[in-house]
Parts: C-alpha cells; sequence; structure tokens
C-alpha cells in the first residue's frame, strides 16, 4: 500500500503564490501527469515533492504502510527523481550511473570495490529495455542527450522505489522512445502500485498514459485543477 | 536620406578614453623598470662578469663525480622527502578543499580555511625548511614536514577551485535519492573532479622534487645538504658541479615524465579532452 497526500500546500516565490491550498490524495497504482506551459511552476511543485525545496505552507506526506507515514527527506530511498537537467555524473560509465540509483543501499565498500555482480547485471538488462545497452562501458560524457535522458530514466528504475517524480523525463527523446519510456512508467505504476508524478507537455502522452491530469494556474493560485482522465 | 559619409565615418575617441586601464599599467610597469634598473647600475658595485665566468671556468670544471654514490643517495633521499611530503599534503588537501570550496561548505568556514591556505602559501619553502630544521634539528623529518605545508597551501587552494568548478546539483541529486553526504562526493563529485586533481597533485610532485634539492640548502635532507657541504669546502667546487648536473638532469627528466603522465591520465579519466 502506498499513498501520497498534500495537505494545504503553497509556495510562494518573490511574493508571488505559485499554487495554494493543494490538496491531493492519490492512491498506489495512479500515473498523473502535471501540465501546463513553462513558467506555471511544475518543476517547484516537483521540486517541493521531492523535498529540495521547502514548500511555504502546508504539509507533504508519504505513506508506505498504514502507519508508516514519511516526510520527503525521510522517504529518500523510496522516492525516485528523473531532473529535468537529468544530473548525471559525468565522468562515469553509463552503467555506473544506472547503479547510482540504488546508493542508498550500497556503504562505502562499493566505492572500492565497485558494485556487485548481480546488480550489475540488473542494470544491464534496464539499459537493453531502454535500448542503449551497448553505451554500458561508455563514458557517460560521450553519450547524446537522449541517451543520457534514457540513463537517467534506468537510474530511477533500477532504483525501483514506490514513488517517483520525474520532471519532463521525454523531453529529449523521439517519438518511438517517449511512447516507450511512458509505457514503462505507465506499468510500474499500474503492474508495481506505484504513485508517479510527471510533468508532460504533450497532450497525446497525457491521455495515452495518465490516469490523473493535474494543472497549475498562477494567475489563480488555488485555482489548479486535478482531473481524471478517461481512455 | 542619411548620407554614406554619414554612416561610414566611425566617431573618434579622445586620447584618455583610447588608453586603458592595462596600458597605464603597462606605462607604470615600464617607468619602474627604467628606475629601478638605472638605480641598481648606479650603485657603487661594479661586476667584472669576464673575470667571474673565467674563475668559474677554472675552479668548477672539471666536475667530480668521485663521490657519486652518495650524490645518488641524497638524490634518492630528495625523491623520498618529495614523495612523502606529496602524498601527506595531498590527502590533507582534499580535506581542507571541500572546506574552502563555496560551493560545499558554509561562508564562515570557507573563509577561515582560506585564510589558513593563504598564509602557508606566504612563506617560501625555504623559510617553511628553516623553521622546522630549528623544530627537528637537521634530518630529512624537517624537508617533509616544510614541503607538506608548503604544498598544503598550493594543493588546497587549486583542489577547491576545482570543486568549485563543479555541478554541485549532481552531488545534491545523489542526495535527494538517498546517499549519504560523503556518498555524494564520491559518487556525484570525485568522478569530475579526479582528473583535475591527479594533474595538479603530480605536478606538485614535480615542484617538490625541485624544492626538495633545495631545502638541504638550510640542512633539511636531501641532494641540497650535499650541495651545502661542497660548497663549503675549499676544494668543493668541482663537486658542486656534479651535483648540480646531477639535479639539472633530473629536473629534465622529470619535466618530461610529468608532462606526459599528466596529459596520459587527463585523456584516461576526462574522457573529454581527447575530442577537444
Amino acid at each position: 500500500m502506498s499513498i501520497f497526500r498534500t495537505e494545504k500546500l503553497g509556495l510562494s516565490r518573490s511574493k508571488k503564490w505559485l499554487f495554494q491550498n493543494l490538496n491531493l490524495e492519490i492512491p498506489a497504482g495512479t500515473l498523473v501527469a502535471i501540465l501546463g506551459p513553462s513558467g506555471v511552476g511544475k518543476s517547484s511543485l516537483l521540486s517541493c515533492l521531492s523535498g529540495s525545496e521547502k514548500p511555504t505552507e502546508g504539509r507533504i506526506e508519504y505513506c508506505l504502510e498504514a502507519n508508516d507515514i514519511r516526510s520527503p527527506k525521510t522517504v529518500r530511498p523510496n522516492l525516485g527523481i528523473i531532473f529535468q537537467h537529468l544530473r548525471l555524473t559525468e565522468h562515469v560509465t553509463v552503467l555506473e550511473n544506472v547503479l547510482y540509483g540504488k546508493i542508498a543501499k550500497f556503504g562505502l565498500k562499493q566505492a572500492i570495490f565497485g558494485f556487485p555482480k548481480d546488480e550489475c547485471s540488473r542494470a544491464y538488462s534496464i539499459l537493453a529495455d531502454l535500448g542503449i545497452e551497448h553505451l554500458a562501458y561508455k563514458w557517460t560524457a560521450q553519450t547524446s542527450g537522449g541517451e543520457q535522458q534514457r540513463t537517467a530514466i534506468a537510474r530511477t528504475l533500477f532504483q525501483n522505489p514506490q514513488f517517483i517524480l520525474a520532471d519532463e523525463p521525454v523531453s529529449n527523446l523521439d517519438t518511438y522512445y517517449a511512447g516507450r519510456v511512458m509505457g514503462l512508467l505507465r506499468n510500474l505504476a499500474s503492474e508495481e502500485n506505484k504513485v508517479i508524478f510527471c510533468a508532460l507537455h504533450d497532450p497525446q502522452l497525457i491521455s495515452r498514459f495518465a490516469d490523473y491530469a493535474l494543472s497549475l494556474n498562477p494567475e489563480h493560485p488555488e485555482g489548479w485543477n486535478l482531473r481524471k482522465i478517461t481512455p | 536620406m542619411i548620407s554614406q559619409e554619414k554612416i561610414g565615418s566611425l566617431p573618434t575617441r579622445s586620447w584618455y578614453e583610447r588608453l586603458n586601464f592595462l596600458n597605464i599599467l603597462l606605462i607604470i610597469f615600464l617607468f619602474l623598470a627604467i628606475f629601478s634598473g638605472k638605480n641598481l647600475v648606479d650603485q657603487n658595485r661594479p661586476a667584472d662578469v669576464v673575470s667571474g665566468v673565467k674563475y668559474f671556468i677554472k675552479k668548477f670544471f672539471p666536475p667530480d663525480f668521485s663521490n657519486f654514490q652518495l650524490i645518488l643517495q641524497s638524490l634518492n633521499e630528495t625523491f623520498q622527502i618529495a614523495i612523502v611530503s606529496t602524498f601527506i599534503a595531498v590527502i590533507f588537501s582534499l580535506v581542507i578543499a571541500v572546506g574552502a570550496s563555496r560551493n560545499v561548505s558554509p561562508t564562515w568556514l570557507v573563509q577561515s580555511v582560506r585564510m589558513f591556505l593563504n598564509i602557508t602559501r606566504t612563506l617560501p619553502s625555504l623559510i617553511w625548511a628553516f623553521l622546522f630544521v630549528i623544530f627537528f634539528g637537521p634530518t630529512p623529518i624537517a624537508g617533509v614536514c616544510a614541503l607538506t605545508f608548503y604544498s598544503l597551501g598550493y594543493l588546497g587552494k587549486f583542489f577547491s577551485e576545482s570543486i568549485e568548478s563543479m555541478d554541485i546539483k549532481v552531488a545534491r541529486g545523489l542526495k535527494l535519492i538517498g546517499a549519504s553526504p560523503s556518498q555524494a562526493f564520491i559518487y556525484g563529485l570525485w568522478p569530475n573532479v579526479k582528473a583535475q586533481v591527479w594533474s595538479q597533485s603530480l605536478w606538485m610532485l614535480e615542484y617538490n622534487i625541485r624544492s626538495a634539492s633545495i631545502i638541504g640548502l638550510v640542512g633539511a635532507g636531501g641532494i641540497g645538504m650535499e650541495l651545502n657541504k661542497a660548497m663549503e669546502m675549499a676544494s668543493g667546487f668541482q663537486r658542486v658541479t656534479a651535483i648540480l648536473i646531477c639535479i639539472l638532469f633530473i629536473v629534465i627528466l622529470l619535466d618530461f615524465l610529468g608532462q606526459g603522465i599528466r596529459r596520459w591520465i587527463t585523456q584516461k579519466v576526462n574522457p573529454k579532452s581527447i575530442s577537444d
């Protein structure tokens, strides 16, 4: 069981509210698309949810079990983030970047002796799922933008968290891989009961893969809207 | 309609507008050089270069390699001093550099660490050696301590500049998915700075081998101590030449080696530079 909840969540920047009074209760197995034009506050909302930015008001709760309620900071190993600017370590291999997804599980021993073999093979199979297994031992800095985006997605898939926050995860991908990545996220939500938030622009992707669409409106910070998407 | 001539003519600027700050500095520097040079020549200490060179050739040549074994031993000690001091300095500098980097540490810490680094850099290695010879007596340990402190000042500054040039968001991102601060450093920051750290450490090692041959002059061990002894002996000038030739040979060899190794490491660890 995993439920995500916000209570009266609000964020203001330079005395201007981006959103206010945001009350959400998202059950397990749901993919929520956050939409709206650039600058509307999609990334800010996601950084609030990830704990990297403190909301001006309100609460965020991640429920792992019925009695196990966590804040963005304490939920961390169970929270996967696909950043808009990817944040990959450039001077290590693609495979290593994927392995960093389970960094919380590993100790300092792995820094010296390397990662366990079974974990490496699992990371490799995820790369294969995303069609970049041939890049496993290539330096991340030498791969293209789209390949790096798939590496960042692979890192989160490898982490296998209960909650995923994805900030425009398919912005650098062609239609085929955009669909494939969104399909993977969709399956994760439905089959493994995860809660996924995904900032997206493409209305087609939203209607194909999302359960709910959350739109923000900075003109009316309290006028946010969460609607169910009917296929 | 605007005439062609009006468009074509560039507005002229007055002479003081054309004179920029760097030009003014250059002029001041030129005046200082002329003034200082004239002052030095005017002092009543005529230099007799010809007889000086004659004296040098007569006294210092041919080089006396009779104690080559001893020279090799002292050179070995010089190497050891340089290697040990560079190693200790690299380890400590890495820790200190984190404290001196604005993007990772709080301002109060950055400022106090930088002040410490500035102070260690102010004293030349020979003065550090002199100080430690007073503490420890004329031993190689004094040399190791002197070069360690001297290198700390430089490496701490270099490493912190490297860390500051890195995108700290990568490490912060890792922390957001559960990495501890040390893991965030090791996996998010270190891989990106390590090429620079290797290259700077090797440069410091080269530099320290050169310094280690000098600090013996004040008793801090190594080849410099042999040089000092030979200079104090009435018949030691030819030995001095032999030692200087050995030092020169080692330093040139090291320059070549160091350059090659540094290029190799930078390309190995930082593949971007291959395509650059």
